[in-house]
């Protein structure tokens, strides 16, 4: 207990990049019911390399907050299982994705799906249920 | 056999066991398609002001909001048939409105290009029958069009590749992440680095120009070597490379230039997505961001990205889509400032919003239709499930008829 206490006080934030992809099992998730455990398992999570979870002194199963100049949002962390080089994060497209892409299009129409600055640190919160996630939807 | 509306690629092999009206039992179709197919748990219901209507009072109120409008806008389409997207764009033409589709912030670009024939292309039964060299670049099909490699690339055996993917085709992946379509692609996985696309494009046509390219020069001589050598090539293009190069699909057409053999195929995700686009092409020469006002203008402005950025709609008609999902939550903001009207199946994001909801049939299961797959080759979609749910077709022509 003390020690996890202690990484939330140390608990730095780390700058990161972040690019998002399309997963089957979410996809499929999503296609069965869009506001299930299932699909917020599958969507709110962020995945990186060992070697960055390390860096940053994450470890697979945390909570981090993630913030970037339009949102912030609270997934789990989770290592690849693949063989990454490092330097780049994983995220599926969905609502807590959504929450840190900027809106910025240079008026062409087309968001920085692929390309998100964000910031990383450990969090305590629970992970952002949608409802917060989505202006005026109702549970 | 029946069409499996679960993505772009439009399988038409599908089996079904249907008993007492409810499906029992799919056959062939990937873990993408089932669920589909199956449905979703939380079906939509009628509502004005989300509280439960029936039918004819939610289309009435839906053309009320529609008609009262200075500035509506059609939103959607990629999940509707051929038949209901004509009928949209009618609706549309009719309401004086804006009109755009998913393709705005995903494959538009591209499939305007193919529609304009800037791009050689071929049909997904020529990539089976002959092709040798196999570019995924930017795709993960093996996640967004499960059967892609197993139907039409890399597995099958084809009139002049006897023997598939042991000796007579090379797939080559191009990508930021190592995914699952990557993975397949052993020994031929290029990793660029984020927003890198371009610059490998670049990097390739000088090797290919005969120059030394001055990025990564090992790997990119060994691809084009590959690539000249190639009998037949694909490059199927994603969603991750034309988020890339964006507008800058220049790049992509001097690549092509430089290797005749190859064909380019945007890869589309929606299952009719490229209906739409065809169908708003067809009509307007636009694929997508059009406004009606007698005449018909296309301007980047009439996105559905600028337009909820610059709340420049006072009403919203979306069917076969759920902005608040796919959208950047800051853009998404202004639609719970407007009257919104759903269609849809399922109950969404949006739907829990929306002024009105009005609940469809899931074409292809419950409704019959056509759809273009993202080679271009029409598909019948047929009607499995009888049930009450109206088509979306039924629905526009109803809300057509009203406004
Ligand atoms: S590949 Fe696409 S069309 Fe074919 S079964 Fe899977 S989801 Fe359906």
């Amino acid at each position: 207990m003390g020690m996890d206490l202690g990484r939330f006080i140390k608990s730095p934030d780390f700058e990161i990049r972040i690019t998002t992809y399309r997963d089957i099992f979410q996809v499929e998730a999503l296609e069965h019911d869009r506001f299930g455990e299932e699909y917020k398992k599958l969507s709110a999570a962020i995945t990186m390399s060992k070697s960055d979870l390390g860096k940053m002194g994450l470890k697979s199963g945390d909570r981090v907050r993630l913030t970037s100049n339009s949102g912030s949002v609270v997934v789990e962390v989770k290592e690849s299982k693949r063989d990454e080089p490092g330097g780049i994060a994983f995220m599926v497209n969905s609502p807590w994705s959504n929450a840190i892409i900027s809106g910025e299009t240079g008026g062409k129409g087309i968001p920085e799906f692929k390309n998100i600055a964000a910031k990383i640190s450990l969090a305590k919160e629970e992970i952002t249920p949608l409802e917060k996630l989505v202006p005026g939807m109702q549970a | 056999m029946v069409t499996c509306t679960g993505c772009a690629l439009l399988c038409d092999d599908i089996e079904i066991v249907v008993e007492n009206g409810r499906i029992k039992e799919i056959r062939n179709a990937c873990r993408r398609g089932t669920s589909r197919m199956k449905g979703c748990v939380n079906r939509l219901i009628p509502s004005i002001y989300q509280k439960p209507s029936d039918i004819d009072s939610a289309i009435r109120k839906a053309a009320e909001i529609l008609k009262s409008a200075k500035s509506p806008m059609l939103f959607g389409f990629s999940n509707s048939t051929c038949e209901a997207q004509v009928r949209g764009i009618g609706l549309a033409r009719k309401l004086n409105a804006m009109i755009d589709d998913t393709s705005s912030f995903c494959q538009g670009m591209l499939i305007e290009k193919v529609l304009q024939k800037k791009f050689r292309t071929c049909s997904l039964e020529d990539a089976r029958n002959r092709a040798d060299v196999l570019i995924y670049w930017g795709s993960d099909a093996q996640d967004s069009q499960p059967r892609h490699l197993s139907r039409f690339s890399y597995f099958p055996r084809g009139e002049s590749r006897q023997r598939g993917y042991e000796e007579d085709r090379i797939a080559i992946a191009i990508d930021v992440r190592e995914s699952n379509t990557a993975k397949i692609c052993k020994g031929h996985f290029y990793r660029i680095p984020l927003k890198g696309d371009r610059e490998f494009i670049l990097a390739l046509i000088d090797a290919l120009s005969g120059k030394v390219p001055s990025y990564d020069t090992k790997k990119i001589l060994e691809l084009a070597g590959i690539l000249k050598k190639a009998e037949f090539g694909m490059v199927f293009a994603g969603i991750g490379l034309t988020y890339s190069i964006k507008e800058d699909t220049g790049v992509l057409l001097t690549l092509g230039d430089l290797l005749p053999n190859f064909h380019i195929m945007p890869m589309v995700g929606h299952y009719n997505m490229r209906g739409f686009n065809e169908s708003l092409f067809r009509e307007t020469g636009f694929v997508n961001r059009v406004k009606f006002n007698g005449n018909v203008i296309h301007e980047d402005k009439y996105s559905i990205l600028e337009i909820l950025k610059e709340k420049r709609t006072d009403a919203l008609l979306v069917i076969g889509a759920d902005p608040l999902l796919s959208l950047p939550g800051t853009v998404v903001k202004h639609l719970s400032a407007i009257p919104v009207i759903c269609i849809d199946p399922c109950t969404t994001l949006t739907s829990k919003i929306a002024a009105v909801t009005i609940p469809c049939a899931v074409s292809g299961v419950e409704s019959d239709g056509t759809a273009v797959r993202m080679d271009g080759e029409v598909i019948k979609l047929s009607k499995v499930v009888e049930n009450n749910y109206a088509s979306d077709e039924i629905i526009l022509n109803r809300l057509m008829e009203a406004v």
